[in-house]
């Protein structure tokens, strides 16, 4: 179950329409290493995790992104809520206006719609724990991008949060990774997957 | 790398310790409550998070519980943080109470103690960051 709280975890508040930077800004609300991508692919790797403190960490990440997906939804609003025709144009932003006019769309920077192949749920822990710190990595090197070619303070400071959370969640999933193989048969981890063979490494 | 650490298996250090820890509102600037995982890309380091005010005590006290929160996951043995965790607790219900009064409720369930449904009321958190950030 969720419960909303109507606030942001971190404050957005841009004053500047700048449709330029919302066509690229948009790839981490429904990019390949987007927020939405990220909260889906820990919410959903959760149910075969078989580990307490994986399952709490799946969780309480997962929860987070999805707070992460409102923040980037809140900077592409503010960035396009008072743009002008004129700015449309200048931007290039016309084909994600004329379909999504300055509506909040799940798409990659390139247009590409929301897509579930770009995340991954193998029902495997390594294999599961594995892809979500190359994920958080992903998503920190899409946010060093963004944080190149942004020049609005108002956005940068913003980003700049984002990219933080992503270097502090590969650290909580390189300890979950520590915490299973814990678990696991040292000598060799890959005998049998706890997700699926029950009775091993429990 | 001890002599026993397997083969094929990523591996990230451990952190060993919820301390030291950046103070409430500097660790909500700064995007972790913890100075060894503070690993900023180039020279972008914080210029927000001088601010003031309810909102920003409330955000950056549910942000300690969520960084406390994360680290407990991966450390539920550790009993100081625990202890931390409870503290953080209590002072984040009492900014929450006094956010609350001044601006409206942050959940459905705390329009309870409001005089109507002002749950819907403008603005919401994309519109400017909140009641409490309207320009």
């Amino acid at each position: 179950m969720f419960v909303y709280e109507k606030k942001l975890q971190y404050p957005v508040r841009i004053k500047n329409p700048d449709p330029a930077m919302a066509k690229f800004i948009i790839t981490q609300y429904g990019g390949p290493d987007g927020e939405l991508s990220a909260s889906l692919r820990y919410l959903s790797q959760r149910y075969s995790m078989p580990y307490p403190e994986l399952k709490a960490t799946l969780t309480d990440i997962g929860v987070e992104e999805l707070g992460h997906l409102e923040m980037i939804g809140a900077i592409v609003h503010q960035l396009t809520r008072n743009m002008t025709i004129e700015q449309v144009k200048a931007a290039g932003f016309q084909e994600y206006f004329v379909d999504h006019t300055a509506g909040v769309y799940a798409q990659a920077a390139a247009g590409w719609p929301f897509n579930a192949a770009s995340f991954a749920v193998k029902g495997d822990v390594i294999a599961d724990l594995t892809e979500d710190m190359g994920a958080e990595q992903k998503a920190r090197a899409t946010y060093d991008n963004i944080l190149r070619m942004a020049d609005d303070p108002d956005v940068i400071d913003v980003i700049r949060f984002l990219r933080e959370r992503e270097v502090v969640h590969f650290q909580r999933f390189g300890e979950a990774m520590e915490l299973a193989t814990a678990r696991m048969d040292r000598r060799n981890v890959y005998a049998v997957n706890p997700a699926f063979d029950k009775t091993a490494g429990r | 790398m001890t002599a026993c650490a397997p083969l094929a298996v990523p591996m990230v250090a451990v952190q060993q310790s919820s301390q030291p820890a950046y103070d409430s509102g500097e660790a909500l600037a700064k995007g972790t409550l913890f100075p060894g995982l503070d690993l900023p890309f180039m020279d972008y380091v914080a210029t927000g998070g001088a601010e003031n005010g309810p909102q920003a005590e409330l955000m950056a006290l549910d942000f300690v519980l969520q960084e406390l929160a994360l680290y407990l996951d991966t450390h539920p043995e550790d009993t100081e943080a625990f202890k931390t965790w409870k503290n953080f607790v209590s002072l984040a219900e009492k900014g929450r109470k006094r956010y609350v009064e001044l601006y409206g409720p942050v959940t459905r369930r705390e329009t309870a103690g409001c005089r109507s449904w002002v749950w819907t009321e403008d603005p919401w958190p994309w519109d400017n960051g909140g009641k409490a950030g309207k320009s």
